[in-house]
């Protein structure tokens, strides 16, 4: 048996979690959540920690130089800095609609690049 | 006398877009929205990274995605928005608006009653005397967060953080997923300014180094900053003799505060609290001129934005209200006081007309099971710990406002 700590990220609350592995890698109990997103957070961060990624890209002819994005869902915590990549090589075309897909599908993680605010062109 | 406008709300933040949202549903016919940016949304415009309206939403969204919803809703609600148009003065007395406009020149309005919602800013770097030089690199951590977040520039490749509000941890993560390199976050208290779940997955995830007790002693470069000091603190913020290292950076961002911004309410004559930097208000977020209200940053800093559009509604609301001769002039005004460990609050008093919420934060944190309550006997709840970055909240039922009711204390203190 072992035991993981950290901090839940999923509300401001920001809770202390302790979770109690089995040697086999299985999650055995979570304590110190107030609620059960602490709980599902805990077992993610377990087995497949995930993060909302969020950046801006170029954007050509628009009210302003950039335009913000974010990962539609969470995105795998060891592909954010492929992921960022990928954003920052991307151009787009004003005017942008929020909810807009910019990238489908990126670095192969089955999460959608979305924008994240509308932007006029000028 | 005929009026134009019955409701005038000063800045589009979510705040100001929420008094909008609250003066109209309570009926007010006129209500505008004055906003001097091109855009609106205030500071949420530049905090792109998800963490808003958990609460309202059930969903976390963007700062941006969160305003496009509230803007939504008050142009649904037939609010008036003015964007480009600066509020230069408000005259004491007769509470006369004076506005800038490229194309609509100078103007005044007289309305019906004002709410204030011009936010905060941040504190900058001559609020806490750093000997050295002054070169180019440094910034306060909200003006890099526009640089990049709206503008699309880079402050520079290595960064070190000054003060560990959330603007500055939200921006260490910003910069690395930009390819720069941040060195560490030196904060001079013995505990965090931010949230935790900030450090963790704005500082931990990427691990970057958090000093507390430690702060910038001295500012090197000529042109361009080339390095700063850093040295810890003892118990009374003096560097310790020994402790000093050179840190090579080109930037340093200052994440040290922020303050109600309030040149116009103090133009138009409304008391000002010396703690919170806002003004005095009570439970309707009426000012000490009973003509003008004020919600939001520009009333005590709060910490999330849920409650700030909360705040608006509130403001919004009160204010149609007034300008439509609804709020008696006699009202019972019951004074809030902080106890020993509270270090500011908001609102400084209790009507007993609605229900409401004192927002306050603990001078020290308390590190154990304690209890917030509102004293005589109305309000208690425990808590696992209280800590300055994190507001507390104490709420008060219109019915428990009594007549024997002369003052009401506020505090939190360990079980
Ligand atoms: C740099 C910065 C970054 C922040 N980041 C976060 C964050 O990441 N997460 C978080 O929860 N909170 C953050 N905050 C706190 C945030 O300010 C509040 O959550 C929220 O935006 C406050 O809303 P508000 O409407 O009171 O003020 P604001 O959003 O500041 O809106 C005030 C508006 O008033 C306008 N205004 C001011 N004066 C005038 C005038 N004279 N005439 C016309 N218009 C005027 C301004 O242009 C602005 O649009 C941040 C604050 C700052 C300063
Ligand atoms: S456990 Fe629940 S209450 Fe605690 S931080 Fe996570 S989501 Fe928030």
């Amino acid at each position: 048996m072992s035991e993981r700590k950290f901090i839940c990220v999923s509300c401001p609350l920001g809770c202390g979690l302790t979770v109690t592995l089995e040697d086999s890698g299985e999650v055995l109990k979570v304590d110190g959540n107030t609620c059960p997103r602490g709980e599902s957070y805990a077992r993610s961060e377990v087995k497949d920690p995930r993060r909302v990624f969020a950046s801006t890209v170029r954007v050509k002819g628009g009210k302003l130089p950039v335009c913000p994005v974010r990962s539609r869902t969470p995105a795998p915590k060891g592909k954010l800095f492929g992921i960022a990549e990928a954003v920052a090589e991307l151009e787009v075309n004003a005017p942008v609609k929020i909810g807009q897909v910019l990238i489908h599908n990126v670095c192969g993680t089955d999460v959608d690049i979305v924008a994240s605010r509308d932007l006029a062109a000028v | 006398m005929s009026r134009d406008i019955d409701v005038l709300i000063i800045g589009a933040g979510p705040a100001g877009v929420a008094a909008g949202i609250g003066a109209r549903r309570e009926g007010a016919e006129r209500v505008v929205v004055l906003e001097r940016d091109w855009d609106l949304g205030g500071i949420l415009q530049q905090c792109i990274h998800p963490g808003f309206g958990l609460r309202t939403f059930k969903e976390e969204l963007t700062g941006p995605e969160y305003m496009h919803r509230f803007i939504q809703q008050a142009h649904d609600e037939g609010v008036e928005f003015r964007t480009n148009t600066m509020v230069f003065q408000i005259d004491k007395g007769t509470n006369t608006v004076w506005t800038m406009n490229k194309e609509r020149g100078i103007e005044h309005m007289t309305p019906g009653a004002i709410v204030l919602t011009m936010g905060c800013r941040e504190r900058p770097l001559g609020a806490i005397r750093i000997p050295g030089t002054r070169p180019a690199g440094i910034y306060t951590a909200g003006t890099a967060q526009r640089f990049v977040n709206m503008e699309g520039h880079m402050p520079g490749k290595r960064a070190v953080i000054l003060g560990s509000g959330d603007i500055g941890l939200i921006m260490a993560r910003r910069m690395i997923w930009e390819g720069a390199e941040i060195e560490g976050v030196y904060e001079v208290m013995s505990w965090p300014g931010g949230l935790r779940r900030n450090i963790a997955q704005c500082l931990d995830d990427y691990g970057i180094p958090f000093h507390l007790k430690t702060t910038v002693t001295k500012i090197h470069g000529r042109d361009r900053l080339e390095g700063v000091t850093v040295a810890q603190v003892d118990d009374h913020m003096t560097p310790i003799k020994g402790t000093e290292r050179f840190v090579e950076c080109d930037t340093l961002l200052l994440a040290i505060g922020l303050i109600p911004e309030n040149e116009l309410s103090r133009m138009a004559g409304v008391e000002i609290h010396p703690v919170t930097g806002g003004p005095v208000v009570n439970d309707l977020l009426q000012t000490s001129d009973p003509k003008i209200f004020a919600a939001g940053n520009v009333v005590i800093v709060y910490d999330l934005v849920d409650n700030v559009s909360d705040e608006g509604l509130i403001a919004g609301a009160n204010a149609a209200k007034y300008a439509a001769g609804k709020i008696p002039a006699d009202i019972r005004r019951i004074p809030v006081k902080g106890g020993e460990n509270v270090r500011l609050f908001s609102p400084q008093y209790v009507t007993g007309q609605a229900d409401t919420t004192i927002y306050m934060r603990v001078t020290h944190p308390v590190e154990q099971a304690c209890r917030v309550f509102a004293e005589p006997d109305l309000y208690s709840q425990r808590l696992r710990y209280a800590r300055p970055g994190e507001m507390n909240e104490v709420r008060i039922k219109a019915g428990q406002i009594t007549p024997d009711i002369k003052e009401i204390t506020i505090d939190i203190q360990p079980v």
